[in-house]
């Protein structure tokens, strides 16, 4: 007996229907159109205007891991790694609480990172931006970028 | 090879593997219908289906509330199996079909370096399995048994599930 074509059908259609239907009753569901790694409070903000505040001179925050901040990031960002996150946050917690001017980036799309540490300072009460398409889009504009050790 | 594939064919066999096959993709289904923030968060992990300037969130998040359900009802379907024959090779196709897809994508985000925490196969929280070349062998093992459940269904007299003797 040839597999029936028409019950394949029926049960994608009915799995994806309830999976529509469980999502829109499921009280912690997804919006559809959201971009799931926004957290409440998050402020999103276009490479273009991560320049224009890095031109007037915020503090960039690197929330990948160390060796890829070392190897190549924006200029003067200090790294803020998730993995880490408490003791790198001890260590610039004087600079972060001085500034209101935070920007933070990750590696861009399908990168949460900058949103965790977003969320974590914000849990601190300190607020910072987050580059929508973070460091690749950054990189992708032209814009410069510091590579190797850190100057002191 | 002729004597296995006879044992393959046979029903009890069938019922066996539907279960094990029904079984894991109804746990699978689970977590992910619980959380689906979560999930899709995962699924974004992958890079495949954005959201990226080219893709809208829509895409991934369609993605990660429906696969969970389709594999519940697959997975449901294949079940029931075990006592009697419910769609049951239409439900395996389901499943192979989605494996396929998983193997590709895991596939895929090892090949690009990406290192994903978790799989999002069986649970969407930390305590996840990562994403290996092990997870790909229990993939294809799930495969062939699905595969067994498609192209070696057991041999039918007249359409009803009786065991072939």
């Amino acid at each position: 007996m040839p597999i029936k074509l028409f019950r394949v059908a029926v049960i994608v259609l009915a799995g994806a229907a309830a999976g529509l239907a469980g999502n829109a009753v499921h009280p912690a569901g997804l919006e559809l159109g959201r971009n799931a790694f926004l957290r409440q409070g998050d402020e999103m903000i276009p490479v273009s205007e991560a320049k224009a505040r890095h031109e007037r001179g915020a503090l960039f925050l690197d929330a990948r891991g160390h060796m890829f901040w070392e190897m190549a990031r924006i200029p003067g960002s200090v790294n803020l790694p998730e993995e880490d996150f408490d003791r790198s946050f001890a260590a610039l917690e004087p600079q972060l609480r001085a500034r209101f001017d935070l920007v933070i980036y990750c590696s861009g799309y399908g990168c949460e990172t900058s949103h965790k540490v977003a969320e974590r300072l914000r849990d601190k009460g300190i607020h910072a931006a987050i580059v929508e398409e973070g460091f690749p889009a950054w990189q992708d504009a032209g814009y410069p970028v510091e590579q190797g050790p850190v100057r002191p | 090879m002729r004597t296995a594939r006879e044992f393959l064919r046979r029903e009890p066999v069938h019922r066996v593997l539907s279960l094990v096959l029904g079984v894991v993709f109804v746990f699978a289904s689970h977590d992910k219908i619980l959380d689906p923030v979560a999930f899709a968060r995962i699924v974004y992990y992958y890079r495949l289906l954005g959201p990226n300037a080219e893709i809208p969130p829509f895409v991934a998040n369609a993605w990660a509330v429906t696969l969970p359900w389709i594999e519940l009802v697959a997975g449901g379907l294949l079940m029931l199996g075990v006592a009697r024959d419910v769609w049951r090779r239409e439900a395996a196709l389901v499943c192979g079909a989605l494996l396929v897809i998983f193997v590709g994508a895991v596939s895929y985000a090892l090949a690009q370096g990406i290192d994903l925490q978790n799989c999002g196969c069986f649970s969407v929280d930390g305590a996840g399995r990562g994403a290996g070349l092990a997870l790909i062998a229990g993939d294809l093992v799930l495969l062939a048994v699905a595969g067994v459940l498609v192209f070696l269904p057991p041999a039918q007299g007249s359409g009803g599930d009786q065991s072939p003797s």
